[in-house]
């Protein structure tokens, strides 16, 4: 079956250039002696930064636009340039540029953290920097491979004006049910990288998957031929369930929330999204409490590009967006504090109006991990459907 | 061939410009999937344990979506033609004018259309305007296979439209009245006159309808999805998204492959057949006397066009006006057009017409389309040129018809990486092109190419090697020939082709969101970020803003070609 881990998107035509180029580049480093940028002190990295005067960023958000005017506010003497383009795109994107030895960004602020790890850091186009300031209010799973200043999810949502009791799931396995046939939404796991890695924490949690089988059912479940795990059974039997499948989340939102229906269908999509049921007409709300857990939390992460022009805004920028020493982590941090997402830092207090992270009771993706079983999933779930 | 002839010197280097263009991208796609570690990825695709739900299935389902698009589509659109061109039916000017809008509405905008009027209850939510009735939808309607071909069509069939009607604008009054005098049946001169002279031009939109229905990504997606009824083109967008590149450009071969199946065959159809009307003596165009039938006429083509032109723009107008997402719950609002910035709609938004970026990239936006526009058509005109003055030559003819035909099939990723390859570090006296304008220009040209090439070649078609031959005996070259009698001759086909490579490129452009920069933002890139993150009534703004710019493109092309129009002649 299909294993390839490391991909790249460099291209034989370009093999002398590349080659002419890393000459350069060794030539350059040897005039000028690395900084270490990690015992500078913020003052020392701030007037490098301003020697350097300007720093690209390429971000999968739109709300990098906010950051760029908050950021120029605060230091006047550095230009930021924003780009935003999809995690797909943006990955595409830096993984070409470094091949071909290109201009390029200095900053990525990406998602899809395990195609991060087997695309750009296995070949060396993102490098790791944590702000000394940070470090220590960061669990280890957020400083690497690369920082992460918050935490996104894909779990299951239902409609609270038809399920005012809470949510008409407890257990993942009803879905698999005559009662929930036709009525689970979801993105297909195909198109798009967040539900794969969803599919994908189900099969690596597949113990969980089989006790929760076991509390429902009463008895152990039963692997059918060809399917490896319980994590893998449970996504084979939703889908033999007459799971729907669409092409985006919103088109999941209007589908699980929408007012005024009788018997709504649940679905996956992200939690964050609940914000936007007064203005869309919504009623979502998470299932929180389910069995084994409701799905996914991921992380949205910062990284330094290899051949950064401008290696001290850089720094200086990912600083800035990991928030300031106040409890909501002040602007560089405030278009992302919103209710259903999460501050990486201990110290920054989570938005209300949305359940503590650790009641939420989410699987906090291991992008190695998930980067290594994410392929035999994708394989499973073409061969199921 | 002789290296004498300066039509030779052209061909090589028409075949070198398309080289760089398109080959070399190709290319770097096909090497990705020869390396070690992407190899496997052909057995993956072609036999193994994935390959029924990868490849099979989604194939038989691409070809049929492609084909029906193709097939209807040029039915549709030659119908159309012929109503507007050669009948007496009243209102052919306001239909002629409508006819050639859909295209310039992004094929989503229809298939939301679709979906306002035919979802049904499958996938909870809002349902559609019959389901609302009480009426039941069947899934067959709703989803699947029917509702993606027909949006599809709804959205290509202009294409064959405004290239028909230019080439039936050519066949001269004269010849039918020929026909007639010699007593030939109403029948027979549609069947044996006009349907021959017009047969290339209804190949070419058949060939881009086809293109661009096997390579559609958001109408399957919206529309075939429920049901897991996929092509290869979300296949191959879903490879890619997930990360699995390599598969998504194995399966991109294989479409080109198909692609290049299906222009042999329809090159075949007509081959050795001349098609030439254009003699340089020009003669009114003659109506043809419908009677009572024109009201008929009338009838279909109304609701033809108000079904794919008015219904769309309308829902799409009303969906930016919408304060909720495709609801009316919560009633009207322009605050998506003009209102300030707002905290608590939309993430505090500001309304698209305040937005100073969003006028910026109308400018841009307009330039590129221009800048692509005029690129494009030349390449694509001197491409037509040389395959059709140089017959005997199959290998250099076909791999420059090849080449012009493709693009459209190459995923916009892997041609925005390879642009990066080529041109992201200087080339000997060049500078790095990558991160300016030029080579967002340079790549909408390579992407556009196919409306260029095959909308010039149906024109030049026409176009008798007499003309040409003549000149030659009285001393003319290349240059001066091309100049002086092939472009004013050929000019209504070339410049229709002009205004979709155009439209093309100020609405959709995959190809492009890889290579902007923050200094040239441009309308289909704000409307795909916008749409992303799920504002979609300021991105459904801007997409109305690009169709309109669209459309007053066509009207003014419209006014510059002023009488040699074929709807305005009395």
């Amino acid at each position: 079956m299909h294993s390839t881990h490391h991909r790249r998107l460099a291209f034989a035509a370009t093999l002398p250039l590349m080659l002419g180029l890393a000459a350069c580049s060794t030539e350059a480093e040897a005039e000028a002696p690395a900084v270490d940028y990690l015992s500078l002190s913020h003052e020392e990295l701030v007037e490098l930064a301003e020697e350097e005067g300007s720093v690209s960023v390429y971000a999968f958000t739109s709300r990098i636009a906010s950051i760029e005017e908050a950021f120029e506010a605060e230091y006047p003497g550095i230009d930021v340039v924003a780009t935003d383009v999809s995690s797909t795109e943006l990955i595409a994107r830096l993984a070409s540029e470094h091949a071909a030895g290109s201009t390029t960004a200095d900053v990525a602020y990406v998602s899809d953290a395990p195609v991060v790890v087997s695309e750009l850091i296995a070949e060396g186009v993102l490098t790791s920097y944590v702000p000394p300031r940070v470090a220590d209010s960061l669990a280890e799973e957020y400083q690497a491979p690369l920082v992460a200043n918050r935490l996104s999810t894909k779990v299951l949502m239902y409609n609270e004006e038809a399920y005012p009791d809470g949510s008409p799931v407890a257990n993942l396995w009803q879905l698999t049910e005559p009662e929930w046939a036709g009525k689970v939404v979801l993105v297909d796991p195909n198109v798009r990288g967040d539900y794969l890695d969803l599919v994908t924490e189900m099969s690596l949690r597949s113990d969980e998957m089989a006790e929760a089988y076991q509390a429902h059912f009463g008895t152990a479940i039963e692997l059918e031929d060809g399917v490896e795990d319980a994590g893998l059974q449970f996504i084979s039997d939703l889908y033999n369930n007459d799971a729907i499948l669409v092409d985006d989340t919103d088109t999941v939102n209007a589908a699980i929330g929408a007012l005024g229906q009788t018997a709504p269908p649940v679905g996956f999509t992200s939690y964050s999204d609940r914000r936007d049921n007064e203005d869309e007409g919504w009623a979502l709300q998470v299932a929180a409490g389910v069995a084994p857990s409701p799905g996914i939390v991921f992380p949205a992460m910062l990284g330094v590009t290899a051949n950064t022009q401008n290696p001290a805004a850089a720094r200086l920028l990912i600083d800035f967006m990991m928030g300031d020493d106040t409890e909501t982590g002040g602007a560089g941090f405030e278009p992302f504090y919103v209710a259903g997402d999460y501050p990486t830092r201990e110290d920054v207090v989570a938005p209300a109006d949305a359940l503590p992270l650790a009641d939420l009771g989410g699987w906090i993706i291991d992008a190695e991990a998930s980067a290594e079983r994410r392929d035999d999933v994708a394989d499973f779930l073409l061969v199921i459907q | 061939m002789g290296l004498r002839r300066p039509v030779t010197w052209l061909a090589l280097a028409v075949l070198a410009l398309l080289v760089v263009l398109v080959a070399l991208p190709l290319q770097a796609l096909v090497s990705v999937t020869l390396r070690p570690d992407g190899i496997g990825s052909w057995a993956d695709v072609l036999a193994s344990p994935l390959s029924p739900n990868l490849l099979w299935q989604p194939l038989g389902n691409s070809l049929v979506v492609g084909l029906g698009t193709g097939l209807i589509a040029s039915i549709l659109g030659a119908f159309l033609a012929w109503v507007v061109v050669m009948s007496d039916m009243p209102g052919r000017r306001i239909i002629g004018m409508l006819a050639t809008i859909p295209f310039a509405l992004p094929s989503f905008a229809i298939a939301l259309a679709w979906e306002s009027i035919f979802r049904n209850e499958r996938l909870g939510g809002n349902p559609g305007l019959l389901a609302s009735f009480g009426i039941a939808v069947p899934d067959i309607l709703s989803w699947g296979v029917v509702p993606v071909t027909l949006t599809l069509v709804a959205h290509y069939y202009s294409l064959s439209f405004v290239v028909v009607a230019a080439a039936l604008a050519n066949v001269g009054g004269d010849l039918l009245a020929a026909a007639q005098l010699t007593g030939a049946s109403r029948l027979r001169v549609a069947s044996r006159i006009v349907l021959p002279v017009v047969a290339p031009a209804i190949l070419s939109g058949f060939l881009l309808a086809f293109a661009e229905g096997i390579s559609n990504f958001a109408v399957p997606a919206l529309l075939g999805l429920p049901v897991r009824f996929q092509t290869l083109s979300t296949r191959l967008y879903g490879s890619i998204a997930t990360g699995d590149t390599e598969r998504g450009y194995v399966l991109s071969i294989i479409l080109v492959v198909i692609a290049a199946l299906v222009l042999f065959t329809g090159n075949r159809l007509t081959k050795g057949r001349s098609f030439a009307t254009i003699s340089g003596k020009s003669s009114p165009p003659r109506r043809v006397d419908t009677g009572g039938w024109k009201w008929l006429l009338l009838a279909l083509s109304a609701t033809l066009v108000t079904a794919t032109t008015i219904v769309p723009g309308i829902v799409l107008a009303v969906s930016t006006l919408l304060r909720r997402t495709n609801s009316f719950d919560a009633g009207l609002t322009l605050h998506y057009w003009l209102g300030g910035s707002d905290p608590s709609i939309a993430q505090g938004m500001r309304g698209v017409l305040r937005d100073p970026i969003v006028i910026d990239a109308i400018g841009s936006t307009i330039s590129l389309g221009l800048s692509v526009g005029l690129g494009a058509t030349i390449v694509g005109l001197l491409a037509a040129y040389v395959v059709g003055r140089m017959k005997r030559s199959r290998v250099i003819g076909g791999s420059i018809s090849l080449l012009s035909y493709v693009p459209f099939l190459i995923p916009g990723i892997a041609f925005g990486a390879a642009f990066i390859a080529q041109f992201g570090a200087p080339i000997g006296p060049f500078p790095a092109l990558y991160g300016t304008f030029t080579i967002l220009v340079i790549a909408g040209i390579a992407a556009s190419l196919p409306f260029a090439f095959q909308t010039s070649r149906s024109a030049l078609g026409q176009i008798s090697p007499d003309l040409e031959e003549a000149a030659v005996i009285s001393g003319a070259g290349t240059a001066r020939r091309l100049g002086r009698i092939v472009l004013p001759l050929a000019s209504r086909g070339i410049l229709g082709g002009g205004i979709l490579v155009f439209v093309t490129m100020v609405r959709d452009l995959s190809l492009v969101v890889l290579l902007v920069t923050p200094a040239t933002p441009l309308l289909s890139v704000m409307t795909y970020r916008y749409a992303s993150e799920g504002f979609t009534q300021s991105a459904n703004a801007i997409t109305l803003m690009i169709a309109v710019v669209s459309v007053a493109a066509t009207l003014i092309a419209r006014r510059l070609q002023g009488a040699t129009q074929p709807w305005s002649t009395k």
